[in-house]
């Protein structure tokens, strides 16, 4: 089994990782320029992080695929 | 949730100056906000573009913010720097460090005044292999030689976590002292007596840590560029992008200091199903009805 620093090691390396943090940054303060009230800016940054994180997954699916040469 | 929403609590942005927020908006990214009373917008803004800004500062090593007028629109400022700009205060910096360094500077062969500054490199040997890291002080300072004048010194610290002591003359270089980047490049050759450290081509090579003011928003060489791309890679592009997104970022915080929330407070009432008549569109706009500017209950 993989020790800890290996798995962080790992993960560190790839600049992909990255986007998680700048996504949930960019929801946040969007989301904060486009209401008041704090519930709804949490409610709208959480459903704008997944929209991002479910887009550029699905666009990492499509590329894996393509990578296989179908 | 109520949807009886008090006018006191309408427009907090028109509680305090305006102009006054707007001006500290532009400087630090929501501290216009807190002006305002707006807290926790305030933190997300304060701590959201400032955290991603100096983040992409971190992670490109310091050679992140620079303009270079020679290479912008007009002669004036880059669209890279243009982007991080917006960030506020924090970027400006930039604008006077481009006129502190010289064009094709060069390393330092000897100093003019002596020098004390923490150290991390390595020992290397004549053949080019490590022997060692070292962790430590260096003193350098200028002496008159048989030729000029030399730059000698010492270092004190461990070498592969034994304390050790090198005494250091000849082949001195470092880097300039304004120059982009938190570290300087520093080399010089050992002709300590002691026979373990010393030899034949002995040299330390390495760094010592560069005064903030020296660093921040000085833009670099293209050499040093290439060198820092070559070793971060994707990183220093991430860590370009970061700071671009913070200044871009900024731009809707401010906008949002001045005229508030763009799709208003976030509980209008919803339009229902029940209430429209057939002649009303399928979906209403939920930005509120009145601007902020004009929610003024001002009789025509």
């Amino acid at each position: 089994m993989p020790s800890v620093p290996f798995v962080l090691a790992q993960v560190s390396s790839n600049v992909t990782w990255y986007l998680i943090p700048l996504a949930m940054i960019v929801s946040l303060v969007y989301s904060a320029s486009r209401f008041e009230l704090p519930d709804r800016i949490l409610r709208r940054a959480t459903w704008l992080f997944l929209q991002i994180i479910g887009f550029m997954a699905v666009v990492f699916a499509v590329l894996w695929v393509l990578s296989f040469g179908v | 949730m109520s949807t009886a929403v008090s006018t006191e609590r309408r427009k907090p942005w028109e509680e305090q100056s305006v102009f006054v927020a707007l001006i500290l908006a532009i400087l630090v990214p929501g501290l216009g906000h807190l002006f305002q009373g707006r807290t926790l917008k305030g933190l997300i803004y304060l701590f959201g573009i400032l955290g991603l800004y100096l983040w992409g500062v971190k992670l490109g090593e310091g050679v992140v913010v620079y303009n270079q007028p020679e290479k912008g629109i007009g002669h004036r400022v880059t669209l890279h720097y243009a982007a991080q700009f917006g960030a506020g205060a924090i970027s400006y910096p930039a604008l006077w460090q481009q006129r502190r360094v010289k064009p094709n500077q060069h390393s330092l062969s000897q100093l003019s005044q002596p020098l004390t500054a923490n150290f991390t490199g390595l020992l290397v040997s004549g053949d080019g292999n490590s022997a060692g890291k070292l962790v430590g002080t260096v003193n350098f300072k200028p002496e008159a030689g048989t030729f000029g004048n030399d730059t000698v010194g010492t270092f004190n610290g461990t070498l592969e976590g034994q304390s050790v002591e090198l005494k250091l003359a000849g082949n001195f270089e470092l880097d300039p002292a304004v120059g982009a980047g938190y570290m300087r490049k520093l080399s010089c050759s050992v002709v300590s007596t002691d026979e373990q450290n010393s030899g034949p081509g002995k040299f330390i090579a390495g760094s010592i840590p560069r005064p903030l003011v020296d660093w921040y928003g000085v833009p670099p060489e293209e050499k040093q560029l290439q060198i820092l791309t070559g070793k971060l890679g994707k990183l220093y592009e991430l860590a370009l992008v970061f700071t671009w997104i913070a200044g871009l970022l900024n731009i809707l915080a401010i906008w949002d200091c001045v005229q508030g929330p763009a799709y208003g407070f976030g509980d209008e009432p919803m339009p229902s199903p029940s209430n429209s008549d057939a002649s009303a569109p399928a979906t209403q706009p939920t930005a509120p009805v009145t601007a902020p500017a004009t929610t003024s209950a001002t009789p025509l």
